[in-house]
This record gives structure tokens, C-alpha cells and sequence, in this order.
């Protein structure tokens, strides 16, 4: 196409070039008309507010829900609808942004950052300048209660058990004079399980968009006056700190270690699959100790879960205890790497002399008149940033991963008692579905007669999957509505990783699609340098990782912690979201593989064993067949 | 010591801007740290002095007095500069400590280059870059002296005379340098910070296949590397595809020929990596940004030059919003988060 065509097809289509589709042009894939029933009436859109929700820049939040939600999962987006909102706009008055509004359009999750009224500015600040100075000033202080917090409500929801009611109940009730029925404390104890999670919530982004702010300045700080520095120096200033995050991933190097020094390496190196594997184990005494040791380390450092992104987001990946086949293939990967005489502890010291090299020199090549304020912020970065990494390890993997486990076990309750034709049932409704069935069963169980459930949620639930289904057939439009001109909201910048280039990238990609080409190039951030061409293999669950081939090349929405193994073999990974700071790009730096993260439709774009290229100098894929 | 004519360069050798000149002191410095220089002898300001002082005062007294937008005063800067360079031929002397030091330094003819290196240049205000000549590949001692002297004479083309009246620098001198030639596979500059943003974390290089002299005068389009000053990482790669390549031999001047392999990178990731050393070197010693050129010879790195970087180190970096005076991190975060 000749340049001068090309300009006329952009004046011509120029309005709709630079928006995303409105919201409400965008219609339910076919079979799925009603899938509103899925979900909450206050998380849709609706004729009643479209003159604001049309002017408004929404974006599917790939980061933390890039699949279709199950009605119950919806409580998740809950959770942190409310409280990052809270914490922003009312408690720490957060002087740019208020909170993160969210809606649900054909099942997937669609947010925009709202952005507080230019004139509150320095009320504002005032006020967070107070507030925030406090808990930066007492930061060791309130994160050390913050964990007694949440390891509390770990433990609250850790003792409620759901189990089908019984048909008489236990003497304690009355010889220790509890006075409550189980079919009372069944009702409770969901209600619990659910205000704990909203509790935990209020933890969760008491300390993190503060502590967020201050990561953000450090970085600002750096840029500003090192306009060429990369976002991957900047983190390795602050990085390194040995924090729990990493401790499953050690516990399984300890495991690798110790089935060594039993002399059983050769049992995990040969089996093929955890039954096997557990039984040839059970033979010996030696097994049997490693057993013994591995089920100790279950509780709480196999509370993993496997999403692929947001570790937690939803009941449907499992976790390690689920899947002991995951932990099994990394303790496998670590025998086989002693054995090939490879250093498999990470080299803490070193990592952290290297930030002290790096922050000093930098330091050195600042301003003098800078030094000082170097100083402080990369300190406060640093103290912020072992409750930025932590928290993933206590909220989304151990609370959530709780939380649905309790989750499944109700099903599996209700399905005995026979509200519910079959476990997974309970996921099609809504969580106040639930509380109503919940007291349907109750009721039916304390009068001695049938609950009407299970008749009354069959046809409801199997119309319910089918629209599931056909929403999950269809990938979600990446945008909506009008983007603004510049994206410098921090917190969409910094946690979503979307900034005004990777916008003007979609909407590349919509014109080129809208034109009827194929897309062959796709733009994303550099995640960890170098450059490596190979088959692609699309990866959504960590089931499918089994599929990965040595110098095959990871496209996957994103990685998770627990996908370790599969960075020993694949040449380089594309995620579709993630910023520097994502998993996926510290792993691959850490194994020295090309990684493009943030590159926004990848795996809706590349094929199976399509060979494709990843530049991760630049941060470009380029498809090659 | 002030009546030294030729000064070979020795990792022992003193002397100063005013002496060696820009280059001369540049490369003076370099040696003495025993970075990796080429042998070169320096033909001192004391020997323009003595070889062409008289002349050389009575051409700048006369030039003072023109007006440099009257149309002939491109034909007085020529007479100027034949004037200079007639004269020097009567200062047999000097020209005879020339020929015996290049017979010194170069005694297989392997040819030297024969580079301006005036009094004035490189002084941190005004960098004189590409205002004097330059000779590559000269060989045998008639056409070196006739070289040195062409350069003497060099001060008083039309340009270095307007150079020197916009930046206001009166009575130059010229000194000269004689190296022996580096037989460059690539060559090209540094930069101890980005010219373009001021970002001093940084070290860029460009470099072409080939002699460095076509970058510098910008016949070459050159490959470009941005390389973190602190942690080496190679920020940006941007190769571009060379097709020929300015190469020489002695005594037989420069040609252009075809670059072997187009499109690989002029440099490999270890010369990089060595040129970060050198250029980092170069900063400390310098205690400001520099820019250097070189040439790559077999596995060797050579310098051929150091000067104060002149744009950003006269401006300064660009300006920073100056760090709350309020101490305290919280300050810096309210700053971040209002910013506009």
C-alpha cells in the first residue's frame, strides 16, 4: 500500500480509529443472550447510567481475571472493588486517583481507574501527606500487626468445616450447652467465610497502594533523572530481599536436597506420575521418611495456586495439595540439576551486592544536591517492598486457596444433602444464590423435610452453563470506549502495566483486523533481554504445560510461581499481560530468557507451533510463518 | 622545557594543553595512565613557534583587522594560509627534528596519521571538532613534514578563522600530532552520557566498519549502542546495514572498498563491554563526561582522542524539580503522585 493510500484510510475512518467499540454496541456472542443473570445487577452495565459509563476508558483486567467468571468467583472482583476503592479515595485520599471501578460485560471483568477531581488535588495531598507519612514512618511496625491480622483470619476460615449436617446432633450440643443448632452455624459459618475474605480485603489494601506510591516515586525519582534507564535496573536497586514469597520454591529445593541424601533422588527422577511415585516411595524407609517430611511441608507451603497471572482469582485452577504433580516435576527438575552439579539455591548475597553496587554508583552519578533524597526513597522503596511481593504469598495463595477449598467443600455438602445435583453446581450461582440455598437445605433439614434446591437450580444451572460456555468461546474485546489522550495515572500504569503506547498498540491491531489483515507483529515490554526464534506453544492452565517441549516458546496469558519447571526447557515466554515487574519477566531474568511481557492479545493471536520470533531487547513478536 | 620541538609520547611524558594541544594533551594524559594509545610523537606549539611565529602573529594582526562579511575575506584567510605555509618551509630546523622523529616512530613505513592539535581546541568551551585537518596513511619522512606544515598553515583556513572569531579565541597555535596508523577493522566514538537527553548513566557508541573519519564527518550512517554505564546491560542495539568501508594504506592516502559481511554489527558484545571500561576509565580521570574515539585493530581497542564532552558539561544536566527542601520520603511520594 502506497504511503498516500494509507493516509486517506486514516482520515476517513479517524473517529472510530481512535476509541475503542462503546460498551453498549457490543453484543452477547450467539446462545449467549441473558448471561446478565450470571452476575450481581451492580456489576453491569446499564441504560440507567450509559451517559457515564459510555465516556469512560474501560480495559478487561487480564492481570486478575482474564477468564470468564463463574458466578460465585465474582466475590473475588468484590473483594478488591471495594476495599483498594476505600483505601484510595476515603482513607488515604490518595491525591490523583479515587478508586477502580468495575463492571462485568459477557462474563469478563472490565475496570477503569477513576480519577479524583483536580480541585481535591491538594486537599488532598494534605491529607495524604498526614496519613501515608504515618505508616511509612511506622512501616516495620504496622506490617508485623498486619500479618497477626491476616494470619488470624487464615486461621479463622482454616476451622470452619462444612460438612452434610447430621441426622441427629452431637450430645456437646447439649451437655456443653452450646444452644445452636449445625444447621444455624452452616448458614453462619458461610457468612463468616465470606465477611473473613472481605476483612482480609481491608488488610490487603491497607499497605498496598501506599506502599505502591512509594515504589512509584523511587522509580520516578530514578527516571526523571536518568531519562535511559531501564525499568529492569531500577527494580534491581530495590529487588532481592529474601522474602517469603520465595519460600515454597525453597522448600522444594530442601526436598530435592534431603531425597538426595536419602538416597531416593532416583524414585522422583523415574516416576511418571504422584501415585506411582508415592507408592514406590512407601516401600522403603527412606521413602517413607521423605514422605513423611514432604506432608509436613504441605501445610502452609503447598497452599499454592496456579492461575496463570493473579495467583487465586478464581475456584477453578488447583493448588499444589490439588496437584501434587506440580511440586513433584520441580523437586524432580531440582534432583536433576544436583546431579548435573548446578548451583540450585539462589544466590542471595550476590543479588543484593549487586543491588548495593548498582544503587551506590548510580547514587555517585547523581546531582550531589540529589543524594539525599536518593537516599530516603530508595529506603522507603526498599521497606515496601517486601509487603508488595509478601502479600501475594499470604492473600492470594494462602487465604484464597483456603477460601475456595472451604468453598468446595460446602458444595460437595449441599450436593449430599441434595441441594445441588453436583458440586460444581454451586459455582453457577451467585454468592447470594448460595446463602439462599444455604437456608433452603437449613430449613428442609431442621423440619425434617426436602429442600427444594436441586429442583429448583437444575434448569437454571445447566442454562447457565451452556451460556458459560459460549462467553468462554469468545475472547474479550481488549477496550472500551475513549481512551484518554495520555495514560499517566499511576496506578494503572503500575500495576496493569498499560500505558499510552500499549493503547495506541490496540488499537493498531483493531485497524489492522478491521481491515481484514492478519496481525503479525505484536508490541509488548521488554521483560528480560535477548532474542530466540522457536514454535510457539500456547499454554492457559497449568495442565497444558505438560505439552511444553524443550526450545518450544511459552505464549501463555501469564506465568504463575508455580510453573516453575517449564522455565527449564522453553526458549523464551510472550505474556499477554505483566509489566517488568511480573513474574514472568523476573523469572526469565533470572534463567536468562528473551521474555515480551504486557503484549496484550498474544495468545488470541499466535497458534500452536507457529514459529515465532521474541525480541526481548525491544519488546516485539513477530510471527514468522 | 619550554623549548621542546618534538615530545614523544611516554607513559613519563608531561606537558600541557598549551604545549601538545588539545589532541597532544588528550592523548599525553591517556598514555600516562597507560591506557592502550598508539605510539605518537607531538610536534609542540614551541616548534609552530619557531618555525612559523613571525609570520603566523603578522597573518593574525592583518585578519583581526577585517571584516569578515566583505566578500573577499575568504581570499585573505587563502593568502593567509599560503603565506603560513611558504614560510615554514625556510624553518629547516624544526622540519629536520620532524623527519628523525618519524623515522623514530615509523622506521618500516607502516604509515602514521598526521592530526591538527591546536592550542585552542578541545578547552571545554569550544570542542574545534573537524575545524583542523587531519592526514591518514601518510608515509615516508618528505610527505609527513609536508603534512605537519600543511597542518601549521591549517589554522588560518576560513572556516577555523570564522570558528575562532564566533567563539572569540585569539592568537591559536598549532601543534601536531604524528601516530603511527591503526589499521582499523572498525572504528568510531563514545559518549560518557546521551548527547540527546543528558542521562549520564549512560555510555553511547557508534561505530562504523572501516576507519572512523566518514562517521565523524557523517558520510556513514553508523551503528548506534546505548550501554548502561553501571551494569553494562546493552540498553538499545540499533544496527544498520554498511555497505563500504574507508580503509588506506601508507603513504597511498584512503579508499573506499566493500564492507565484507553488510549487516553484522561493527562491534561485538565484548568490545562493547571493554569500550564501557575504557570510557568509564576515561570519566573518572577526566572527573567529567568526555567523549573519545577509537579504532578497533585485531582483539585491540586503540584510543586515538579524549575531549571534554562540551554541550551538557557547560549546560549542565537537564533540570531536575529540585527534591522537596522538607525532608522525608513522604515529600518525594506527594511530589510523584501531584505531579502533572
Amino acid at each position: 500500500m502506497s504511503p498516500i493510500a494509507s493516509d486517506e484510510k486514516a482520515t476517513d475512518s479517524m473517529t472510530s480509529d481512535n476509541r475503542f467499540p462503546s460498551p453498549f454496541d457490543i453484543e452477547a456472542p450467539e446462545g449467549a443472550q441473558g448471561w446478565e443473570q450470571l452476575y450481581n445487577w451492580y456489576h453491569l452495565f446499564g441504560e440507567d447510567r450509559r451517559e457515564q459509563d459510555e465516556q469512560r476508558f474501560w480495559f478487561q483486567d487480564r492481570l486478575h481475571h482474564p477468564e470468564v467468571l463463574h458466578p460465585y468467583d465474582e466475590i473475588q472482583c468484590e473483594c478488591w472493588w471495594q476495599a483498594l476503592g476505600a483505601f484510595n479515595t476515603r482513607v488515604f485520599a490518595m491525591p490523583p486517583a479515587f478508586g477502580v471501578d468495575q463492571r462485568v460485560l459477557n462474563g469478563y471483568l472490565y475496570v477503569t481507574p477513576v480519577p479524583a477531581p483536580p480541585e481535591d488535588l491538594a486537599a488532598r495531598a494534605e491529607l495524604f501527606g498526614r496519613r501515608a507519612g504515618y505508616y511509612y514512618e511506622n512501616w516495620d511496625s504496622i506490617y508485623a500487626e498486619w500479618k497477626t491480622k491476616v494470619l488470624a483470619c487464615l486461621d479463622r476460615i482454616t476451622k470452619i468445616s462444612f460438612e452434610p449436617l447430621p441426622d441427629i446432633e452431637p450430645e456437646s450440643v447439649v451437655f456443653e450447652r452450646t444452644g445452636q443448632s449445625s444447621g444455624y452455624r452452616m448458614i453462619r459459618d458461610f457468612s463468616d467465610l465470606v465477611q473473613t475474605m472481605y476483612e482480609t480485603y481491608q488488610y490487603h489494601f491497607e499497605l498496598l497502594n501506599v506502599g505502591y506510591a512509594a515504589y512509584l516515586t523511587f522509580f520516578q525519582f530514578v527516571r526523571e533523572r536518568f531519562p535511559d534507564i531501564s525499568d529492569q535496573t531500577i527494580s534491581r536497586m530495590v529487588g532481592g530481599l529474601r522474602v517469603d514469597l520465595y519460600r515454597p520454591d525453597d522448600e522444594l529445593k530442601r526436598l530435592a536436597r534431603e531425597a538426595e541424601q536419602l538416597g531416593i533422588g532416583d524414585v522422583l527422577l523415574e516416576g511418571t506420575d504422584p501415585a506411582s511415585v508415592f507408592a514406590a516411595l512407601d516401600a522403603t524407609d527412606e521413602g517413607r521418611q521423605w514422605r513423611t517430611d514432604w506432608d509436613k511441608t504441605k501445610d502452609p507451603w503447598f497452599l499454592i495456586n496456579t492461575d496463570p497471572g493473579h495467583p487465586g482469582a478464581s475456584h477453578v485452577h488447583p493448588t499444589w495439595i490439588d496437584e501434587p504433580a506440580i511440586p513433584l516435576a520441580t523437586v524432580k527438575e531440582y534432583v536433576r540439576r544436583l546431579r548435573a552439579g548446578e548451583q540450585i539455591d539462589r544466590d542471595t548475597a550476590g543479588v543484593l551486592a549487586e543491588r548495593d553496587r548498582i544503587s551506590g554508583e548510580y547514587r555517585e552519578l547523581l546531582d550531589p544536591a540529589d543524594r539525599t533524597a536518593f537516599d530516603q526513597i530508595v529506603e522507603l522503596a526498599r521497606t515496601v517492598f517486601a509487603y508488595i511481593e509478601e502479600h501475594v504469598l499470604y492473600i492470594e495463595h494462602w487465604m484464597w486457596a483456603t477460601f475456595w477449598a472451604k468453598s468446595k467443600d460446602l458444595s460437595r455438602a449441599l450436593t449430599a444433602m441434595g441441594a445441588l445435583d453436583d458440586p460444581e453446581d454451586m459455582f453457577f450461582l451467585r454468592r447470594t444464590e448460595v446463602a439462599e440455598t444455604l437456608y433452603d437445605v437449613v430449613a428442609a433439614w431442621s423440619v425434617g423435610g426436602t429442600p427444594r434446591g436441586a429442583n429448583y437450580w437444575r434448569p437454571i444451572v445447566e442454562q447457565r452453563r451452556g451460556i458459560y460456555e459460549k462467553l468462554r468461546a469468545q475472547p474479550p474485546v481488549l477496550a472500551m470506549g475513549p481512551p484518554p489522550a495520555e495514560i499517566n495515572e499511576p496506578f494503572t500504569v503500575m500495576l496493569w502495566g498499560i500505558t499510552t503506547a500499549s493503547v495506541s498498540e490496540w488499537l493498531a491491531q483493531r485497524r489492522t483486523t478491521d481491515q481484514g489483515e492478519k496481525v503479525t507483529v505484536l508490541r509488548g515490554v521488554a521483560g528480560s533481554p535477548g532474542v530466540a526464534e522457536g514454535p510457539a506453544r500456547v499454554v492457559r492452565t497449568v495442565g497444558e504445560l505438560l505439552t511444553v517441549q524443550a526450545g518450544d516458546i511459552l505464549v501463555c496469558p501469564a506465568t504463575s510461581p508455580s510453573w516453575s519447571t517449564v522455565f527449564g526447557q522453553v526458549a523464551a515466554t510472550v505474556s499477554d499481560v505483566g509489566g517488568i515487574m511480573s513474574h514472568t519477566a523476573i523469572v526469565c531474568r533470572e534463567y536468562g530468557l528473551p521474555a515480551v511481557v504486557g503484549a496484550g492479545n498474544a495468545v488470541a493471536t499466535i497458534r500452536d507451533g507457529q514459529r515465532i520470533r521474541v525480541d526481548g531487547d525491544t519488546g516485539v513478536v513477530t510471527i514468522l510463518d | 622545557m619550554s623549548e621542546r620541538h618534538i615530545i614523544d609520547l611516554l607513559p613519563g611524558t608531561d606537558g600541557n594543553v598549551a604545549e601538545l594541544g588539545g589532541k597532544g594533551a588528550g592523548l599525553a594524559g591517556m598514555i600516562r595512565r597507560e591506557l592502550p594509545v598508539p605510539p605518537a610523537f607531538v610536534v609542540s606549539t614551541t616548534a609552530f613557534r619557531t618555525a612559523v611565529g613571525a609570520p603566523a602573529g603578522r597573518v593574525d594582526d592583518r585578519l583581526d583587522g577585517l571584516d569578515a562579511d566583505d566578500p573577499a575575506f575568504a581570499g585573505h584567510c587563502a593568502r593567509a594560509r599560503a603565506e603560513v605555509y611558504e614560510a615554514s618551509a625556510a624553518a629547516t630546523g624544526v622540519l629536520d627534528e620532524i623527519a628523525a622523529a618519524y623515522d623514530r616512530l615509523d622506521p618500516a613505513g607502516g604509515g602514521v596519521a598526521v592530526r591538527s592539535s591546536s592550542a585552542a581546541e578541545d578547552s571545554g568551551n569550544a570542542s574545534f571538532a573537524g575545524e583542523h585537518d587531519s592526514y591518514l596513511w601518510v608515509g615516508g619522512r618528505d610527505a609527513v613534514v609536508e603534512r605537519v606544515r600543511a597542518c601549521w598553515a591549517g589554522l588560518y583556513t576560513e572556516r577555523a578563522v570564522r570558528y575562532r572569531r564566533r567563539t572569540g579565541v585569539r592568537g591559536d597555535a598549532m601543534a601536531v600530532v604524528v601516530q603511527r596508523m591503526v589499521d582499523a577493522r572498525a572504528a568510531g566514538v563514545l559518549m560518557t552520557l546521551n548527547p540527546v537527553s543528558g542521562d549520564r548513566s549512560v555510555i553511547v557508541v557508534e561505530s562504523v566498519f572501516g576507519l572512523g573519519e566518514p562517521l565523524v564527518s557523517a558520510e556513514v550512517t553508523p551503528d548506534r549502542f546505548v550501554l548502561d554505564k553501571v551494569t553494562g546491560e546493552i540498553r538499545r542495539r540499533e544496527t544498520v546495514e554498511q555497505s563500504r568501508r574507508l580503509t588506506g594504506s601508507a603513504g597511498r592516502g584512503t579508499r573506499w572498498e566493500p564492507v565484507p559481511e553488510p549487516g553484522a554489527p561493527s562491534l561485538s558484545d565484548a568490545e562493547l563491554g571493554r569500550l564501557r571500561e575504557l570510557g568509564r576509565e576515561l570519566e573518572r580521570g577526566a572527573g567529567h563526561p568526555v567523549d573519545v574515539e577509537f579504532a578497533v585493530e585485531g582483539d585491540r581497542i586503540h584510543l586515538l582522542q579524549v575531549r571534554p564532552e562540551t554541550v551538557w558539561s557547560r549546560t549542565g544536566p537537564a533540570p531536575q524539580p529540585a527534591a522537596p527542601a522538607a525532608a522525608g520520603a513522604v515529600h518525594l511520594v506527594l511530589a510523584t503522585l501531584t505531579a502533572r
